[in-house]
Formats: structure tokens, C-alpha cells, sequence
């Protein structure tokens, strides 16, 4: 990032030289000092993309609050609702008194499915009701995420996994 | 550190070596290779951080968004085979992901960016540190004389794998006068300011 010595003004036309590439990675330090990247992030993207199944349907973030619960005194749950084209997957996150969490969720529209909660230690295992309710009830504090496995064979042929991004629980 | 030996790699690395393995690492991760698609991710995250952050998202929406950007491209690892194409495939996504998300204004987010306030002061340095310090100080300075349009650009092709400069120009529909091969206006306007600050000119 020398500043290129006066003279003849670089033209737009020209290929790029050795002072550009230097000047661009000048420009990639300030922004690595002034707005970086959480330095974790890559590792929970891996987590999340290190799936079994590559034929995957993408759930979005589509709310995320907290509901006070009055008999829990000031604990709080959190709910968090994601949507992907053919489910929305509703889940309540409650801490449990030793340390992990119960997880209750609901499948919209409602049906019976297998569904897989990846943790960064072993994947737990649910499989939700006719009224597509589910529940993993003690789940390790940490980054999780959920896998709704592909529907029964159906007349449109085999589904697809509808896949959460990470969670921290 | 492991990130400067990525770094120095990807500067090493000549244009059909990076493509090669980057076309390969692709093959390996449609095959299942939890590891290769991984390295994709390390290597191209820094990028997409900084598209989701040039569109205006918080932190906190601009983790989404690259979790989001990532998920989809395994949906969609069958329709991209070599490098350009993924890098401008995952520019594309994370912009128009990042658009989403700010047009929802799930979490609201401040319009005023603090960028070009102030630096980071690291302290008194070296004699060298203080010329390097004066360096960045007139190049963040003139940066923030940019327009805006090239701001952005360059702060996102900054982070992009050289070889595919003129695919993250055409991502961020800035294909005209735009970097790679050539400089491009938005870099030679720099090298104006820069020269002009040196030369002891009123920039």
C-alpha cells in the first residue's frame, strides 16, 4: 500500500499492476480491523452444512422472540419460527433446571415426521405426531440444529430434508 | 496464524492453480466431502461478510444471511462447477439474501453506518509503525472521498479471490468501467486521491 509516486495518472483502461493488488489488500486490513467477521462464524457454517443429505430444502429465520412465562417467574422461553417453501417449523427453547434445554415444536401444515436435532456432541432423535408436535427435552446448551427428514414417497416422488440454520441454544 | 497462511496461498496461487483446486474442491463436496466443502466456506465467508455489511445488516442479520447463503448452496451444488461461477453464485445470493433481510427490517438497524469515523488507534509504535499508521490513515481517507458505489465495490473485491474480481463485479451488477482485468474507474479515482495527497495537493 505505498502510495504510487506522483507523475502520470493511472488510467482506468490499464490492466491491473502490482500498486493495485497492494492498494486492494490495504484496503482488506482496514476492513478486517474496522468491521470483522465474528471469527467463529466459519465453524458454526460448517457445522451447519456438514449434512448427511445434500438434497436439502432451506428453512429462513422467519421470527424470533421471547415469551414470558408467569409461572416461571422471570425466566424467559425463547421462540424462534422458521419457514422454508412446504414447512413452517415453530420451536419453544425452556432451560431445564441442569443445564440443557427442552425444545417443544410444532410442524405446519401438521404432520408425522422424523426429525433430527444435530448437536455439536451426538444428533438426538424425535419424530412429531399427527398434530406435528415434537419434543427433544433435554438438548445440550450449545449449536444445534434441526433436520426434518423427507417425508414418506409421496405422488411427487421423494421429499426433500427441510434444514434449519445453527442454533445457539 | 491460519487466516495469513490462507491469505499468502491466495496470493501464491496463480490463476489456473486456485480454479483447479477450487473446481475440485467443489466435485469433492457435491460427493459428500464434508471436509472440501469446509474449506469453501473458510475461504469464501470473509466476502460474504463484507456483502451483507455493505448492504447495511447488523451483525446479527448479516450471520444469518451467510447461514442462509451457505444452506442454499448445498440445494444447489449440482448447477456449479468452477470457480467464478460459484464466487459470483455466492455474491449474487448473499446480496439479494441481504436485501431480503433489510426489506423485512426484522431488527431495525442504524441507516448511519460509523464507517470512515475513526480508525482503531493502536497505540505509539516504531518509527516503521508510524510510517505504515500515516499510510493506512491516507488511504482510509481517501477511500471515504470515494463515492459511495465504489466504496462498496472495492471494500467487497478487497476480499474477493483475485482470479474472479470481474465475476464479483457482475454479481454486484457493476459491470461497467469495473474492475478486472482492468483497473477499473473506482480503483484509478483511489490512485488520484492517493497521488494527490502525496503530491501535498488539497485533496
Amino acid at each position: 500500500m505505498t502510495p504510487p509516486g506522483a507523475g502520470r495518472l493511472p488510467s482506468a483502461d490499464e490492466p491491473l499492476d502490482d500498486d493495485d493488488f497492494g492498494l486492494l489488500s490495504g484496503i482488506r486490513e482496514l476492513f478486517e480491523a474496522t468491521d470483522p467477521m465474528p471469527p467463529d462464524l466459519p465453524e458454526r457454517i460448517r457445522f451447519m452444512v456438514a449434512l448427511r443429505d445434500l438434497e436439502i430444502e432451506v428453512a429462513r429465520l422467519a421470527d424470533e422472540g421471547q415469551l414470558a412465562v408467569a409461572a416461571r417467574g422471570p425466566e424467559q422461553s425463547r421462540t424462534i419460527t422458521f419457514d422454508s417453501d412446504s414447512l413452517t417449523i415453530m420451536i419453544r427453547i425452556d432451560a431445564n433446571k441442569d443445564g440443557t434445554v427442552r425444545i417443544d415444536g410444532w410442524l405446519a401444515p401438521s404432520q408425522r415426521r422424523e426429525i433430527e436435532m444435530k448437536t455439536t456432541a451426538d444428533s438426538l432423535a424425535a419424530t412429531s405426531d399427527e398434530q406435528g408436535r415434537f419434543a427433544f427435552p433435554r438438548v445440550p446448551r450449545g449449536t444445534a440444529q434441526l433436520v426434518v427428514k423427507p417425508a414418506e414417497p409421496g405422488p411427487s416422488g421423494a421429499g426433500r430434508s427441510v434444514v434449519t440454520p445453527a442454533l445457539i441454544l | 496464524m491460519a487466516a495469513d497462511d490462507r491469505r499468502a496461498a491466495t496470493v501464491q496461487e496463480s490463476r489456473p492453480e486456485r480454479s483447479a483446486r477450487l473446481a475440485g474442491l467443489i466435485r469433492a463436496a457435491r460427493q459428500g466431502d464434508e471436509d472440501a466443502l469446509g474449506q469453501i466456506v473458510t475461504e469464501l465467508s470473509p466476502l460474504l461478510w463484507q456483502v451483507a455489511r455493505v448492504a447495511g445488516l447488523n451483525s446479527g442479520d448479516a450471520e444469518d444471511v451467510l447461514q442462509t447463503v451457505w444452506l442454499r448452496l448445498v440445494a444447489h451444488l449440482d448447477d456449479i462447477h468452477d470457480s467464478a461461477a460459484l464466487t459470483g453464485w455466492l455474491v449474487t445470493t448473499a446480496k439479494r439474501e441481504a436485501w431480503r433481510v433489510r426489506a423485512l427490517g426484522r431488527r431495525q438497524l442504524p441507516t448511519d453506518r460509523e464507517l470512515f469515523a475513526e480508525l482503531p488507534d493502536e497505540g505509539p509504535g516504531s518509527e516503521e509503525q508510524v510510517i505504515v499508521d500515516e499510510q493506512r490513515q491516507a488511504l482510509w481517507v481517501a477511500i471515504g472521498r470515494l463515492p459511495k458505489r465504489c466504496q462498496d465495490l472495492l471494500r467487497i473485491i478487497a476480499f474477493a479471490p483475485r482470479p474472479d474480481y470481474a465475476a464479483v463485479a457482475a454479481a454486484l451488477g457493476m459491470r461497467v468501467g469495473s474492475i478486472g482485468p482492468t483497473r477499473g474507474r473506482c480503483l484509478a479515482k483511489l490512485r488520484a486521491l492517493l497521488a494527490a495527497d502525496a503530491a501535498g495537493d488539497p485533496l
